[in-house]
């Protein structure tokens, strides 16, 4: 288990992470939204704007059925602070959310990606339902079956 | 993880409908017969059936038969694709976390 994975067992919907970084709120946010800064250790981003409700992608290998693209679209700007972005794959919809707060030694980055929006589709009302059951018993007996 | 996605999608639908999900719920209780459920929810005996194909089609259910009776059980390892999918995420936000502490290291304040 990674030391920084800060998932909840009752959070069963969203993944979450915490990282203390010996940096400066003003620069971590720089390399959170510089496309090209996004692209030496996120991917490379296309379209990207720090306005709300604008379409960006961005683009990892290809798969068999599946092109590559993450389809993102700006949900939330606090400068310095707080950026969160929809984070859409073929049948996944997830919102990432990254937080900044300042510390006395630089920055904790936090990290949330969270889980599907069932309002989107039929079937995410059945995934969101999968990821509530993969926080109890089916997680269980997956523990125990495997 | 994308190859996992038309298994994905049929999980989804499977869970998509309600009765499904509470007879899927019934069964992590254990393992029931077809006339089990139809006593415990208020839906017809093929109804059941029909949901219960469904739940199996999506490897979410097992069926083993007993004389005259089929038991059905819950398949966990069917819900395995959405497990891949956070495994999957975990290293990916990990992996490149660790590439952002790099590049903030080369940075200028």
């Amino acid at each position: 288990m990674n030391p920084n994975d800060k998932t909840a067992p009752s959070q069963s919907e969203s993944l979450a992470f915490e990282w203390d970084l010996p940096h400066a709120p003003e620069k971590v946010w720089r390399a959170l939204t510089d496309p090209a800064l996004l692209a030496e250790w996120l991917l490379p981003v296309f379209g990207l704007e720090l306005e709300p409700g604008t379409a960006f992608t961005f683009k990892t290998q290809p798969y068999p059925g599946w092109d590559g693209t993450v389809s993102c679209r700006m949900l939330e700007i606090e400068t310095h602070r707080k950026l969160r972005y929809a984070w859409s794959v073929p049948f996944l919809d997830t919102d990432v959310t990254f937080t900044l707060t300042p510390t006395a030694s630089g920055t904790r980055l936090s990290l949330v990606q969270s889980g599907f929006k069932p309002e989107q589709k039929r079937e995410f009302g059945g995934a969101r339902y999968g990821w509530a059951m993969m926080g109890g018993k089916l997680v269980d007996l997956l523990g125990r079956s495997a | 993880m994308q190859a996992a996605t038309a298994a994905e999608n049929k999980i989804f639908q499977a869970l998509a409908d309600p009765s499904r999900r509470a007879i899927l719920q019934a069964l992590t209780r254990g393992e029931a017969a077809v006339k089990d459920l139809t006593a415990r929810f208020d839906i017809s005996q093929p109804a059941v059936s029909q949901h219960l194909a469904a739940l199996k089609n999506a490897g979410l259910v097992a069926a083993r038969r007993e004389g005259r009776c089929v038991y059905y059980r819950v398949e966990a390892r069917g819900m395995k694709p959405l497990v891949d999918w956070i495994v999957h995420y975990r290293a990916f936000w990990t992996e490149h976390v660790d590439r952002l502490e790099r590049l903030l290291e080369r940075m200028e304040s």
